[in-house]
């Protein structure tokens, strides 16, 4: 069963929202400044950032049905179809999956602003996304945590709807996790998740080192949740 | 019916056809635990069961009901066997859009029900509950499901599982009450077996969606759920509380399924942190505190429940409880509840009637006046807001149904459903999340023939209006003997007499002085010679043909206290009447100790007394008393107009209404448009697309503007002569529910002087289609964010082009670039929305 995890996060990376909003270096007026601000907060007050993870052994590898390339998980009726996917888990041993939210009351805020503000609701929105992303950092440093247990190397989170990862990967994924009955997280018949601020995906477990591992914690997305360093390792071995 | 698979056929609308409920009980045990009078042992988990025995994660545990039907019916036996009289089915996601994932060969409905309750009576428990759990996708409005497509999902549900031979249903793990709504309904109305029902909730107390346990509970036992409770969400000593915060409000039994405690998984096997004895313990207290049904859910197991049956058998039973009898409405959120002797405020402005602007709103179809006047009301200090929709030239039961749904975004209020058409209020509680009230029944039989079966039906507060086929009385008694009449009917349908409201109706006082006495009069009689019913009145007709009305208003209100009245129906801004409610709370001890009084009014003095402003809609605000900020800005400003153009371009709106009515004063309407705003509009654009204004400030310039403009209409009144520039129609397309980048778009067109017909998101094609076709719009703008959304917007402009060939339509969103815009045939890509606005200027001028 997946692990039912709370992140508590109480910043929000401004440059990170400015970026989201298309911002590159513009003078802004200091009312301005004062709104980003004060909807930073409100998106940190409101947002619950929760989250499951849950690692599979890679079962085996092999075509679909269709022809696609697929590698089967040991466990779960969760497969992992497409190129993309075949080249993300080239040598992966295993498999950590994750589903991210930040809940409903933060999609029925983005709802209200978007009936009542929509420049708050801009705001809010990049807030949540730079938000949620974090939550999925959270997420990701403990399935590296769980690799590092095993002497195994990640790679990156990869999500559905990336490369060839089909949408069609998410209701079994979301059913493996539970994560309706444990995370609120529904599915519109196009495969968009609400809350809409959510995150789902996969990341690679490998007997060798990563590419993509960073060369030093400085500059790595995992650095504020990582519980390997306290430790006195790192993931790099 | 051989297949499910054949498109479901929904039975035919309710509407005019419902009956007094009759139940088929399977047997007396049965009949005396849904009479509170006996214990109910349900079983505990299915799923956590069949992990145990090696099935998958991910897999649908339903279809092992067909492919593994014996070990389905073991872990019944097993139940069974440590003392469960209840079983539940093994169908918890077996609706037809959770089994469509299964793939093309996936089992039917009805196949897999016929399944479940096959395995389920080979293990011969006492009773067989056919299982029904959420849809898995989230209804409107926060989501895309339609109500009734949720009711279709369930119905089929209901129709299969009494079909297949359940002996009642237990709905369970819904977080959503309008889709808990949708499957009560779907079982109430295709079945006649005994409906269980179940939420599940967080550790905050609430459900993913904010519903608490009191709003659960008052909501479901109204709606005509046999028994309600809690499931699953938590261990047995932190659903003991819910579920203790639903006794109070449940005039059914109440349930309760909690989880073995927490999991946590050790070597690889998931392990829950209660164990049986102590989860018997907790859930003996909640079975002294009134629980009277019980069972487990993730993570319990045969031994739990056997120790729970041996719990029970100690017991003589059920602990008796009392229900409390106060009024209450509830929304989604939360509860409106006045103990007797409380009174109650409902707002009163979203009504169109003798109101322009709320006219033009709902002709328009932009609801943004609306959405404000909600926030305000609840911000004065509302209750309940009260929602008519009636204008002739609109869709009534359409537009209250998007108003509705658009309010449950902007406050958390109960909602009143006003309207005179039966099949328009049908329609509106149908589907609303809560418990409302109507407004209204009356004394003419055919309106409490249409309209009582509704509010009984759906669960609802009613108002009935002493008015009857010869009008209304003009003396107390004659109020009286209608309001009689309609509660005759209203105990009839089994309606408690607290959810019913009469209204005495409040006559001038100018053409007919005795009215208000015999309103008062009627008030009282009504409250002594019917016990437990409420009273309502909307107080401003009193005033008519006097001057200075709010003075009588509110004199007339203090009155109506006194003489018993529960509701008042006011405009919450206006400060005179939300005063004479708060100083009467004082008086008749609502107000404990006078506390919010204190502290609302400790400052408060008659020196600036409302009254100093006459009757010009702008009434007093309490809190902002400082006078005329207007002359001293002006001063500081050298020339208005260019401190326009400044303030526009520093995103800066507060100052600018004032400003251009000075403008105006001086050079008139068209050159406040044509000569500052537009040209101020115009190099936000400039610099927007330079990049030395980044989103926000544009939408900043592009709100300090709109405050421009609306002062201009304001200052026009009835004129037209701000002119229009055109229709845009925007929307984003069917399936997608990203909307802020068409909410930047039309906050945009909009402050260019383009009128914005806002069709939402997840819209279909042919909505589009009609709008544009309805109002010869000649512009469109779709907006698409996945990829996987892209083909909808190709549908959407063909259709178009089909049908509406006038029409230019411009898109835009992450997933499109100028290839795949002409791709999908639109005659314009628009990267951002100042481009839109670009466009718009090509098309409309």
């Amino acid at each position: 069963m997946a692990q039912l995890q709370s992140y508590d996060i109480r910043s929000i990376d401004e440059a990170e929202v400015l970026r989201y909003m298309g911002y590159s270096g513009q003078k802004y007026s200091p009312e301005l400044e004062g709104r980003i601000r004060q909807t930073m907060q409100e998106c940190l007050d409101v947002s619950q950032p929760r989250g499951l993870v849950q690692v599979f052994e890679v079962a085996g590898r092999g075509t679909s049905a269709d022809g696609r390339p697929e590698v089967r998980l040991e466990g779960t009726a969760l497969t992992l179809v497409g190129d993309s996917m075949r080249e993300h888990m080239d040598g992966a041993v295993a498999v950590g999956v994750l589903a991210v939210t930040l809940g409903m009351a933060n999609e029925r805020m983005l709802k209200r602003l978007s009936l009542t503000d929509h420049i708050r609701q801009v705001i809010f929105d990049a807030a949540s996304t730079t938000l949620v992303e974090r939550a999925a950092d959270a997420a990701e440093a403990s399935i590296v945590r769980q690799a590092a247990d095993r002497g195994l190397f990640t790679n990156f989170r990869f999500s559905p709807g990336y490369g060839d990862m089909p949408m069609q990967t998410q209701p079994v994924l979301l059913q493996t996790l539970d994560a309706q009955r444990r995370l609120g997280i529904t599915l519109t018949p196009t495969l968009l998740m609400t809350p809409t601020k959510s995150v789902t995906a996969v990341v690679g477990m490998f007997h060798e080192r990563q590419p993509s591992t960073h060369g030093s914690c400085k500059g790595c997305p995992c650095f504020d949740f990582c519980t390997i360093r306290p430790t006195g390792r790192t993931c790099r071995g | 019916m051989a297949s499910t698979k054949d498109p479901f056929v929904r039975p035919k609308p309710m509407f005019g056809t419902y009956d007094h409920r009759k139940l088929r009980v399977k047997d007396q045990h049965l009949a005396d635990a849904l009479a509170g009078r006996a214990f109910l042992r349900f079983d505990g988990a299915m799923g956590t069961q069949l992990q145990e025995r090696g099935m998958q994660a991910g897999e649908l545990p339903e279809l092992l009901c067909l492919t593994n039907p014996d070990e389905i019916a073991q872990i019944h036996a097993a139940y069974v066997q440590a003392g469960a009289e209840v079983v539940t089915t093994n169908t918890f996601g077996a609706n037809r859009a959770k089994l469509a994932t299964a793939g093309d060969d996936a089992p039917t409905v009805d196949q897999v029900f016929q399944a479940a309750i096959a395995c389920a009576k080979a293990a011969h428990p006492r009773y067989v509950a056919a299982d029904i759990g959420p849809t898995g996708s989230l209804l409107q409005p926060m989501g895309t499901l339609p109500f009734e497509t949720a009711y279709d999902l369930f119905a089929e549900q209901a129709i299969a599982a009494t079909r297949a031979g359940a002996d009642l249903f237990v709905i369970e793990t819904m977080a959503d009450l309008a889709e808990i709504k949708a499957a009560v309904l779907a079982c109430k109305e295709n079945s006649d077996l005994p409906i269980f029902c179940t939420m599940t909730f967080g550790e905050d107390g609430r459900t993913f969606l904010g519903t608490t346990p009191e709003v659960a509970a008052v909501t479901l036992s109204a709606l005509g759920a046999d028994v309600l409770g809690i499931n699953c969400s938590l261990g047995p000593a932190d659903v003991a509380p819910l579920v203790e915060r639903m006794l109070p409000w449940s005039r059914v039994p109440v349930m309760a399924q909690a989880n073995a405690g927490l999991p946590s998984v050790v070597d690889g096997v998931t392990v829950y942190d209660i164990k049986a004895p102590e989860f018997v313990d907790a859930v003996q207290g909640m079975v002294d505190a009134g629980v009277s049904v019980v069972g487990g859910c993730c993570g319990t197991a045969p031994d739990y429940i056997a120790g729970e049956k041996d719990m029970l058998a100690r017991k003589a039973g059920p602990a008796p409880r009392k229900v409390r009898d106060d009024f209450v409405v509830a929304s989604s959120q939360q509860l409106c509840v006045l103990r007797p002797g409380d009174v109650g405020v409902i707002g009163e402005r979203i009504n169109p009637t003798g109101k322009k602007k709320m006219k033009e709103a709902l002709r328009s179809g932009s609801y943004d006046y609306i959405m404000g006047l909600a926030i305000e009301q609840t911000r004065a200090g509302a209750q309940v807001l009260d929602v008519n929709a009636g204008l002739p030239e609109v869709d009534e039961t359409q537009v209250l149904l998007k108003i509705m749904a658009d309010l449950q975004g902007v406050t958390s209020l109960p909602l009143q459903v006003d309207s005179a058409v039966p099949q328009t209020i049908e329609a509106a509680v149908r589907s609303y999340p809560g418990k409302p009230i109507i407004n209204s029944t009356n004394g003419k039989q055919e309106t409490l023939d249409a309209v009582v079966p509704i509010a009984a039906h759906y669960g609802c507060a009613l108002v009935g209006l002493t008015i009857d086929e010869a009008g209304i009385p003009t003396t107390a008694r004659g109020r009286l003997d209608i309001a009689r009449k309609i509660v005759q009917r209203t105990d009839e349908w089994g309606i408690p007499r607290q959810d019913v409201i009469i209204d005495c109706l409040a006559m001038a006082a100018s053409t007919d002085q005795r009215a208000p006495r015999a309103i008062l009069d009627g008030i009282r009689l009504v409250k002594r010679e019917l016990p437990g019913v409420r009273t309502v009145l909307g107080v401003s007709n009193i005033s008519f043909g006097l001057p200075f009305r709010p003075l009588v208003n509110a004199t007339f209100l203090a009155a109506a206290f006194s003489a018993g009245l529960d509701l008042a129906i006011i405009n919450p801004a206006q400060q005179r009447m939300m005063d004479v409610v708060n100083s009467w709370r004082v008086l008749s001890g609502e107000d404990q100790s006078a506390q919010r009084y204190v502290a609302d009014y400790v400052n408060r003095s008659d020196k600036a007394p409302a009254a100093a402003a006459p009757v010009n809609g702008a009434a007093a605000s309490g809190a902002a008393a400082a006078p005329g900020p207007a002359s001293g800005q002006q001063a500081e400003s050298s020339d208005p107009v260019e401190r326009t153009k400044q303030l526009v371009l520093a995103g800066r709106k507060g100052p600018i209404p004032d400003l251009v009515q000075t403008i105006v004063a001086d050079h008139g309407v068209m050159f406040c448009i044509n000569d500052v705003l537009i040209p101020a509009l115009d190099e936000v654009g400039r610099r927007f697309e330079k990049g030395t204004f980044f989103l926000p400030q544009l939408m900043a310039s592009a709100e300090a503007a709109k405050a421009g403009f609306n002062r201009l209409k304001e200052l026009n009144g009835d004129a037209a002569d701000v002119p229009s520039k055109g229709k845009v129609a925007i929307c984003t397309v069917k399936g997608d529910i990203h909307d802020i980048g068409k909410n930047i778009v039309k906050m945009l067109l909009e402050n260019y002087g383009y009128d914005v017909v806002d069709l939402g998101r997840d819209v279909e094609p042919q909505v589009v289609v009609d709008a544009v076709v309805r109002d010869h719009i000649k512009l469109v703008g779709l907006s698409a964010l996945m990829t996987a959304t892209v083909p909808a917007m190709s549908d959407t402009i063909q259709l178009l082009h089909e049908q509406a060939p006038w029409a230019k339509v411009m898109v835009g969103g992450a997933v499109l670039n100028p290839e795949y815009a002409q791709m999908v045939g639109a005659d314009f890509y628009a990267k951002d929305a100042n481009e839109s606005a670009r466009i718009a200027g090509e098309v409309l001028g």
